[in-house]
Order: structure tokens, then C-alpha cells, then sequence
């Protein structure tokens, strides 16, 4: 019998702690396994009894690159709890804030973390001296993803200003107008990312499960909206419903809970991608120019198209984000000012929903007379993903197998397989 | 184990960087970002030090010998623990950073009551978790040279300690509480409108982002060690906010500091 194990400890270039385990048996694949080693931490526990005001602060740090999708989700939640409704303006600042994060989360994912693997590197670092130019651009793009957070979060990691209600700060009207210039002079390098990511040739596979996706009529929503959508069943539900429509469930080899759509046990796939697939036809111009460019069209259901979608969401953020902030310069433009609105605090149950970089993000939370949790259950996108990214790990060994590839190339692979995923492997242990 | 105190210079010879690995425990992996969000000096920074290891950057492996080892996270698990030992056993100067090294930070929260906390997430703990332990600081397990505090640190604030780390410098870290930052800055006090502030506790050295922004300060970059906790609880209670809620508010980041439970 001729048997290949292939362990890679600790994969590299990714958030978090994982290990990889393929077993190759006589030309089948016998095991295939991605191991999250993340310690516990415990986070729905840690929130129990903790005061509203405190959770989204104890929440954001689940995860240096999507806090501000945490503390979003977790003010969306609590907001339905206590019945509040923040001002337009509001709401438009926390579209900022999310879309600050896709841009600092794509860029970092798709040129410190993949692109390496395509271009024949350990790191993003030698680039600086073979294409210092792509090297300093992408830079740029990261910087002004932290640039966009710290504006309008107060810093780059972990926001300081979004409170139940509203902001607790909000910048001079010529600081949203110097951003949106720096938007407009960053957008031809993000279409430059998006050719850069078509040119890289993948694999031809298609994901074992389905996709699930934010939303809303007409739009691509990335925190407007409470409506979600598992694409190849057409199942939509309301965010409060997400614990009965997703099954998480405990393996042995991950610490992270896995998930899987409860009425049909399939896995599913959410991230770029599955947006891409439920809301194309509401992309801005230039990205859907770039995405069609780059052979991105639904169904599209090769998940390292995944890269890609990301790449064609760069160019989509930047475009809205300069929208909003010239908006946002404008005094009228926005009903409401953004200062926190007054509420009560009363008892309740609610599930606040965004599509962080990631994918969908749910935050369960029921909380007492006095505000105080009782009960938090989040849901990341990495932990809905893990599923769905072993069975296509399986597929893929599968197809290499078949073809003969040298056990090198399938580690490759793969690896680059969980990296087009883009998992943040210590935010799906919480 | 002696304190570097940033007095020996990490020289291998004239042309030699020194050699600097990246670890990261339980943490957000935020302050490994806040690392690489120094993007304008990026290459100045790397340009200086030799990184032998960075998961979170690099897939080259881990290496036996390096000079600086750069911690990020709490100490959550004994496999943790037994990594921070092998990193001071080899480093010559160990950097923490962030609040979860620096005071268990809010991994530090599972602290109390650590026992029943897993089958509270968990119905049955699984094996990849490893073998868990009561969260701690990388310095409650060894000795730590230098820190960068908050959560998240400053990128610039660890190019500070870098630096300070790489050539040595007599830079006094300041130990006074924030409140005295607000005053210089002239921004309205919190206790004036009746709202817990932790400035009044908390180490210095952030220049009171939080309070600037509008927001008050959490405490996550430690007690101070000027701090008078019984004179904070009085203060409190001249403001009409409850002691109780003072000492709640301290469980964010500051749970594992014995001084919390009476070790003063």
C-alpha cells in the first residue's frame, strides 16, 4: 500500500491557529481535516453579565481585522433589543466603517496572505524588491483601509466611537472630502488587483455546498439589511432566525464549532464570493466592469474565485466609500446627526446580522431588565466555512490525485485553497 | 533571568540585523496587524531586523536561534506556556504586546470562574482546544524586557519599543495614571457627568485616545502603579457613580492583577 500524509502544522499566512491533515491511501483520499488549535476563549461565556455598553467593546475583540464588523453587529443587536432607531446618518457611517474593513481585510488577505503562493514567495516582503511599486501600492490600499477606520472608528483596530445610538465623534467635513479623493486616486490600482487575481491560474472545482449571502432589493448590502439567503436552495430567512436555519455542531479535530444549513445538512460557503453570486447585478459600475472582465458571473462556484470577488469588492468599496463621504461633507444630506440617540434599556432577545469582510456575522444576544447579558451566541463566517472548506479540500486532493500530482503540489494546493477562503481561524473560536 | 533593560545592544556583528521571530497566543491577532499597519515605514522597520519567523506573515518555519522574540497574546493553554519558556529560554530580549500579554486583557476575563466557562460554550470541550488553563500574561509565566500596552498597541508606540529594544535607550516608561492627560489636553471630565471613567486607575501613555474621542477610558493598558484604588472607589462615590461599578468595570482588562484581589 502506498499511503501520503500530509500535515501541515500551523498553516502560514492566515489568522489564527490551524493544521491541515490529508491522508492519501493507494490513490484515494482516505482524510482530509482542518484542524482549528485555537485555545478556547470563551467570549460567550466571558459577555455573561457584562452590560450592554461593555459588549460590543468585549466583542470586537474576537478579531483585530473584522472588530468593526463585531462591534456593528453586536450595536445592530442590542439596538433590536432595546428598540432603537439610529439616524440615516448613523447608519451611513457604519456602512463606512464596514466597508473600512473590507478594504483593509482584502488588501492584507489578498497581497500579504495569497499572493505570495502565486508568485512564488514565503511572504509579501521580497515583493518590495522585485515590484516595489505593486508592493507600496497595495501598502497604500491596506493604509487607507486603516485610514478610512481610524477616521471614522477613531483607530484602525478595535473602534472607539460607535455606541448604541450613534457615533461619540465624527470628523470635519474636509476630512471626508480629502478621503474621498483618496478613494478616487486608489481605485485604478484596485482594478489593477482585480486583473492581477484574474491572471493567477487555479484549479477548475466547484464547491461541495451551497452559498449564503446578505440581501436586499436592489442593493449590496453589507450591514442594511436583516435578510439572508442560502443561493442554490433560494431558502431566505430574517436574521433572528439564523439559529434555527444554521446547525452548529462540535467535531473532535477543530475547536471551532463547524455549521451547516439544519433542514438539509449541507455545508455552505459565505465570504466575497457568495456576495458576489447574490447581489452582481447591484455592483457598482467599475467593479461590475472589472468583475466581467475577469470571467466573474454567476452562479460562479469555484471558490478560489473567491480572490477575485474580493479583489472586485475593493473596487466596489472605494467607489461607495467616496460616494458616502462626499455625502456625508454635504450639512443636509443626511436626515439626523449622528450623535447618540436617547433609548431605554429593557429586556430582550435579538440577533444583529452584517456581512463583515468574511461573510455573514450573526450576534445572538438576550439581555436583561438592567441590560445585562444572559445568553451571546455568534456565529463568524469562518466557522460557517470550515465545512464546506474540508469538503473542498477533498475535492481538490481528489481532482490532483486523479491527475497525478506530486505530493508537494497538493499541499500547495490546498494551502492556497484555505487561504482563497480567507479564514480567520481565531475568530471562528470564540 | 536578568532584565535587558534595553542596555545591551542586539549587535551579532557589524552586518549581522538581529534576528527577530513573531509569536502570537490567545489573542484578536490584532496587534500583529497594528505591526504591518505601520505601512509607511514598513520597509524602514524590516529594513533594520531580521525576521526568522511570523505565521501570521511568513510560512518559513520557526527557527532554533534568534535574538528577539516578539510575543503577542495571553497564555491560555499549557502548550502556550511551555512555547513562552522556549521563547525566553532562546530569545536574548522578550517584547510583549498588547493588553492580552501585557495583563491577560480581556482573555483575561475567563479568569474568574474559569472551571464551568468551556461547558458554557461547549457541550463537550474538544480535544483541539488543547489543555486549557486559567488565562494569564506572558509576564505572570516569565520574565517580559519591554511592553507595548493597549488594545490594540500603537503602531508607532511598538516602533518605540523597538527600537528601544535594538539599541538600548534610557527612556523612563511612564507609571502615572491618564487623568492627568486629560487636563493637559482640557477635555471634559466624565465623573463631572456622572460616568465611570477607569483614567482616574489606568497607566498613562496613550494620550487619552478614548476620553478625546468622546469615549471613557476602558483601563486596557493596565492599572497603574501609582494607582489608589480605595481613593478612586471614594472619588466615585463623591461623583455618584457606585463603587461597584468601578470595580466591575476594572474585570476588562486588569481580572488576573492580584492587586484586584487584595494582593496590594
Amino acid at each position: 500500500m502506498t499511503r501520503t500524509a500530509i500535515h501541515v502544522d500551523h498553516i502560514a499566512r492566515v489568522e489564527g491557529h490551524g493544521n491541515v491533515r490529508v491522508v492519501i491511501e493507494d490513490g484515494i483520499v482516505k482524510t482530509v481535516e482542518m484542524n482549528v488549535v485555537e485555545p478556547a476563549r470563551l467570549f460567550e461565556s466571558m459577555v455573561r453579565g457584562r452590560r450592554f455598553e461593555e459588549v460590543p467593546y468585549i466583542a470586537s475583540r474576537i478579531c483585530g481585522i473584522c472588530s468593526a464588523s463585531h462591534v456593528v453587529t453586536d450595536l445592530l443587536a442590542i439596538e433590536r433589543v432595546f428598540g432603537v432607531e439610529p439616524t440615516d446618518r448613523t447608519r451611513a457611517l457604519r456602512d463606512l466603517l464596514v466597508y473600512g474593513s473590507y478594504l483593509q481585510n482584502h488588501a492584507t488577505h489578498l497581497f500579504v496572505f495569497a499572493a505570495p503562493d502565486f508568485l512564488g514567495m514565503p511572504s509579501v516582503f521580497p515583493l518590495a524588491e522585485t515590484d516595489p511599486e505593486l508592493f507600496e501600492r497595495a501598502l497604500a490600499l491596506k493604509a487607507l483601509g486603516n485610514e478610512l477606520c481610524t477616521k471614522v472608528g477613531g483607530r484602525s483596530v478595535h473602534p472607539i466611537t460607535a455606541v448604541v445610538g450613534g457615533f461619540t465623534h465624527e470628523i470635519a467635513a474636509g476630512e471626508y472630502r480629502a478621503l474621498a479623493d483618496k478613494m478616487d486616486e486608489a481605485r485604478e490600482f484596485a482594478i489593477r488587483a482585480v486583473d492581477l487575481f484574474r491572471d493567477f491560474p487555479v484549479p477548475a472545482i466547484e464547491t461541495a455546498g451551497d452559498m449564503l449571502a446578505m440581501v436586499e432589493e436592489g442593493a449590496y448590502p453589507v450591514a442594511a439589511s436583516r435578510r439572508a439567503r442560502f443561493l442554490k436552495a433560494g431558502a431566505e430567512f430574517d436574521a433572528d432566525e439564523a439559529s434555527e436555519r444554521i446547525e452548529e455542531h462540535a467535531v473532535p479535530h477543530s475547536a471551532a464549532l463547524f455549521a451547516r444549513v439544519r433542514e438539509t445538512g449541507r455545508p455552505y460557503f459565505t465570504g466575497a464570493l457568495a456576495r458576489a453570486n447574490a447581489s452582481w447585478r447591484h455592483l457598482g459600475q467599475n467593479a461590475k466592469v472589472a468583475a466581467a472582465k475577469a470571467g466573474l458571473r454567476p452562479p460562479e462556484g469555484n471558490p478560489f474565485m473567491n480572490n477575485v470577488a474580493q479583489a472586485v469588492e475593493l473596487v466596489d468599496a472605494l467607489d461607495r466609500c467616496a460616494a458616502l463621504c462626499r455625502r456625508l461633507a454635504e450639512p443636509d444630506a443626511f436626515e439626523g446627526a449622528s450623535a447618540p440617540v436617547a433609548f431605554e434599556v429593557q429586556a430582550g432577545r435579538a440577533t444583529g446580522f452584517t456581512e463583515a469582510p468574511r461573510g455573514a456575522l450573526f450576534h445572538e444576544i438576550a439581555l436583561d431588565a438592567e441590560g445585562r447579558v444572559e445568553h451571546a451566541s455568534i456565529l463568524t463566517p469562518t466557522a460557517q466555512n470550515c465545512e464546506n472548506l474540508e469538503a473542498d479540500m477533498r475535492i481538490l486532493a481528489e481532482r490532483l490525485v486523479a491527475d497525478g500530482a506530486e505530493r508537494d503540489d497538493v499541499q500547495l494546493e490546498i494551502e492556497k485553497l484555505v487561504r482563497a477562503y480567507d479564514p480567520c481561524l481565531s475568530c471562528s473560536v470564540h | 533571568m536578568t532584565n535587558a533593560n534595553g542596555q545591551r545592544p542586539l549587535r551579532r556583528g557589524p552586518a549581522a540585523a538581529p534576528r527577530v521571530v513573531v509569536a502570537g497566543l490567545a489573542s484578536c491577532f490584532g496587534c500583529q496587524l497594528q505591526i504591518t499597519n505601520v505601512e509607511a515605514h514598513l520597509v524602514d522597520v524590516l529594513g533594520q531586523i531580521d525576521v526568522r519567523y511570523w505565521q501570521l506573515a511568513s510560512s518559513d518555519p520557526m527557527p532554533e536561534e534568534f535574538d528577539v522574540a516578539v510575543v503577542e497574546g495571553a497564555v491560555t493553554t499549557e502548550e502556550a506556556e511551555r512555547l513562552v519558556r522556549t521563547l525566553r529560554e532562546r530569545a536574548r530580549v522578550l517584547v510583549a504586546i498588547g493588553a492580552c500579554a501585557t495583563t491577560a486583557g480581556i482573555p483575561g476575563m475567563a479568569a474568574a470562574g474559569f472551571i464551568e466557562r468551556p461547558r458554557q460554550v461547549y457541550e463537550h470541550v474538544p480535544a483541539a482546544c488543547g489543555d486549557m488553563i486559567a488565562p494569564r500574561a506572558v509576564g505572570a509565566v516569565v520574565d517580559v524586557d519591554f511592553e507595548v500596552r493597549s488594545c490594540p498597541i500603537d503602531s508607532l508606540d511598538f516602533v518605540d519599543v523597538l527600537q528601544r529594544a535594538l539599541y538600548g535607550s534610557n527612556k523612563a516608561v511612564p507609571t502615572r495614571t491618564m487623568c492627568g492627560d486629560c487636563k493637559r489636553n482640557e477635555t471634559e471630565c466624565f465623573f463631572g457627568k456622572g460616568t465611570l471613567c477607569l483614567g482616574l486607575v489606568t497607566r498613562a501613555g496613550c494620550g487619552a485616545r478614548c476620553v478625546n474621542l468622546g469615549r471613557p477610558c476602558n483601563g486596557c493598558r493596565g492599572l497603574s502603579p501609582d494607582a489608589n484604588l480605595e481613593s478612586a472607589r471614594a472619588a466615585c462615590g463623591r461623583y455618584g457613580v457606585p463603587a461597584s461599578d468601578f470595580d466591575r468595570a476594572l474585570e476588562m482588562f486588569n481580572q488576573t492583577n492580584p492587586v484586584l484581589r487584595g494582593g496590594e
